[in-house]
């Protein structure tokens, strides 16, 4: 097992004024490679597809924030086309709010693997992920007031992009690049105060066996 | 982070058009920009944000008074491949 590479990234919080928007992001070249994009924006619109270099991406989910006013979504492409490309994302109606995004590649990845979400709770929001040897974990918080730690695991604070739409947004934090033990993973957002959201989604790394360079052996009879 | 600057106009009659203009890593550029956005087109779409939801409002009301605005909302890694100037002076836009 490894862990996946880390490539580009591309954060935006711009309002689209249109049905779609459009984004320029660079697809690191590598095998395995994955591209996501966390979504965040007023839940009076809805997210309906997305795009990256015209192939259409798959949705793992999406969710409105009832109490927060704000729509989540999540989607992914495998092997997406390397360089860049546009990825578009298309809203049900015109977008007059500013739309948090976090676009981010890896390279030798095994694609998307567990993901949970939970609503609005106290500051800290404490959940759990069970994941994969070597995984890495992706998180994102809303919240009414400013948001001030991503943990990944509880207790490591990890960089994080703040935008605010409306409604304060923790986006793009992510695992340290060793990756975490298989197991059940613990996770913390934290809020200066108000209820925050926690969502997070496992990242794979390649599984399988390891290469056969490492693995052939001769036994001499004699 | 590199930050993305756009050049926004009217696109028809009721959208917003982006076109990537330049990149900079000057934060005294990026806050010119986006102070000069939330002055201005910021301040209209803030205070329409329902009427336009509803096509009460049309921002091309907005553009009929100034023909485009720059933003710097966009960052990203790699600027390489873009063909877009590097802007060290906002004179440049």
């Amino acid at each position: 097992m490894a862990a996946p590479t880390k490539g580009n990234t591309t954060n935006s919080s711009a309002t689209p004024g249109a049905n779609f928007k459009n984004y320029t992001h660079n697809h690191n070249v590598g095998s395995d490679g994955l591209i996501v994009i966390q979504l965040s924006m007023t839940n009076s619109r809805s997210f309906t597809t997305a795009t990256y270099g015209g192939q259409s991406m798959t949705l793992l989910y999406t969710i409105s924030r009832g109490g927060l006013g704000q729509r989540m979504a999540f989607y992914y492409l495998e092997n997406p086309p390397t360089g860049n490309n546009t990825l578009r994302v298309n809203f049900n109606s015109s977008v007059w709010n500013g739309v948090s995004v976090h676009i981010r590649s890896f390279t030798d990845s095994g694609g998307i693997g567990a993901s949970s979400r939970t609503g609005g709770q106290s500051s800290p929001h404490t959940q759990s992920l069970t994941v994969e040897q070597d995984s890495l974990i992706m998180t994102t918080s809303c919240c009414v007031n400013v948001i001030l730690t991503q943990q990944i695991p509880t207790g490591t604070n990890r960089t994080f992009t703040t935008h605010n739409v409306n409604r304060q947004v923790a986006t793009g934090a992510i695992t340290a690049d060793a990756g975490h033990n298989a197991g059940s993973i613990s996770l913390r957002a934290t809020s200066a105060s108000g209820n925050l959201t926690l969502d997070r989604t496992e990242i794979k790394g390649l599984g399988g066996s390891p290469a056969a360079s490492d693995t052939d052996f001769f036994l001499i009879l004699q | 982070m590199i930050t993305i600057i756009s050049k926004i106009e009217l696109e028809g009659t009721d959208n917003l058009k982006y076109t990537d203009v330049g990149h900079t890593q000057d934060v005294s550029v990026i806050n010119q920009v986006n102070e000069d956005y939330d002055s201005t087109l910021g301040k209209f779409i803030g205070e329409n944000k329902t009427k336009l939801e509803l096509g009460v409002v049309s921002i091309s009301t907005f553009f009929a008074q100034t023909p485009y605005v720059n933003e710097a909302r966009t960052q990203v890694d790699d600027a390489e491949g873009l063909g877009l100037i590097e802007v060290t002076n906002i004179s440049q836009l």
